[in-house]
């Protein structure tokens, strides 16, 4: 950066900032800030004004660790990233108004010094829009995470039974999952009947039939037995219109009966005392 | 290498502890058999516990060794089928169905006895 951008900037730091924050008001208005009060808002322009022009002043590693403490600290609070990026658009557009009709800049010089603004500018902007998306994408990982522990439990509810509810779409990556947990659990547990229970399945298309049929005949070599269980009058309509065919393994439409049912091969039942 | 065939009553019990490989799984067909014939077992139970892969040769001959032992007279079980063993089954499209299987060896004793007097 030329030292003459730098004193520029530095010897109208007030007017600069003060400019800024009139046009960020005019754009503010119930954009950003709806809910957060006048003087938070007031506080935090005021910080990142100074923020920016202080960049100029450091070095790479130094303006990028404030830059990241800054933007975290907003992250957490909520301000989009739109208000940073519009502020520094706007920014800008102050900056090089003002040095424009100031004259403080040789014309022969105007488009070096320009380019100058644009490349500070620009690595704000940078950085900014890398700790918003790494941020979301940690979010979505941890979501990702979350879903994945919910994803597909198997529970013993009996000696020898074992139930696994199923909630929501079942994608292959779930449908990989869902195999492994039931074969698992299924050692674990030494269960000889194990009911899938897919009441909390919104669509069976044939790809979920397939993965079910799949996971049934898997079940049945480890030596275990497999009952679909939870079949809904739409779902029992779209699985038969669709041609797949579930004969081969037990169904029911409940899973109070696929319980009986279980109770049933392992040769016991249900009685009343 | 040849997989040993414990004789108990009128079962033969087999575990299987080393990962099969084409020439031993055809030994054991036909050792298997033999014995059968031998001893005139009405059961057989086949442990897989400690096999963690099995290729489609040798899901082949144990598919086979089933159908055989069912002409001869003998019931099969395969036990302890490992899940990851399963799963590649079952994405090979092997599905072995009419293969009975159990848990473990006990309860694959419990479903010949079942299935012997039916």
């Amino acid at each position: 950066m030329q030292s003459s951008v730098i004193e520029m900037v530095y010897t109208h730091r007030h007017e600069v900032i003060e400019q800024w924050k009139e046009e960020m008001i005019n754009i503010q208005e119930g954009e950003f800030t709806n809910g957060a009060a006048q003087a938070a808002v007031t506080r935090t322009n005021d910080e990142f004004a100074a923020l920016i022009i202080d960049t100029l002043e450091m070095d790479k590693e130094e303006a990028r660790l404030r830059l990241r403490s800054f933007s975290e600290r907003l992250m957490y609070s909520g301000w989009p990233l739109s208000y940073f990026t519009k502020g520094l658009q706007l920014f800008r557009r102050v900056l090089l108004r003002f040095m424009t009709t100031n004259d403080t800049i040789p014309s022969s010089k105007v488009f070096e010094t320009f380019q100058e603004v644009e490349n500070w500018m620009d690595g704000i902007v940078n950085q900014l829009v890398d700790e918003y998306t790494g941020s979301w994408e940690h979010t979505l990982e941890l979501q990702k995470l979350a879903l994945k522990e919910l994803s597909a439990p198997l529970i013993p509810v009996f000696e020898n039974i074992s139930v696994m509810p199923l909630i929501g779409t079942i994608d292959t990556e779930r449908a990989k999952l869902v195999m492994e947990n039931l074969l698992e659990g299924i050692i674990e547990h030494r269960s000889q009947v194990v009911l899938i229970d897919i009441t909390g399945v919104p669509v069976v298309d044939t790809m979920v039939a397939h993965h079910i049929i799949q996971a049934a005949e898997a079940v049945r070599l480890v030596g275990a037995e497999c009952i679909l269980v939870g079949i809904r009058p739409e779902i029992a309509q779209t699985i038969v219109n669709l041609g797949i065919d579930l004969g081969k393994f037990p169904t029911k439409s409940t899973l109070r009966k696929g319980i009986e049912s279980g109770l049933e091969r392992t040769n016991r039942q249900i009685v009343n005392l | 290498m040849r997989i040993p065939i414990l004789k108990l009553k009128r079962y033969l019990l087999i575990s299987v502890q080393v990962d099969l490989d084409d020439q031993t799984a055809l030994q054991f067909q036909e050792d298997l058999l033999n014995k059968i014939h031998q001893e005139g077992s009405a059961g057989v139970v086949i442990d897989l516990t400690s096999v963690d892969m099995i290729d489609s040769f040798i899901a082949k001959v144990l598919g086979d060794v089933v159908e055989m032992s069912n002409l001869m007279g003998a019931k099969v079980v395969l036990t302890g089928i490992q899940p990851g063993v399963a799963i590649t089954l079952i994405d090979m499209g092997i599905m072995l169905e009419e293969v009975p299987t159990a848990l473990d060896l006990e309860q694959g004793l419990d479903k010949l006895q079942q299935e012997l007097e039916a």
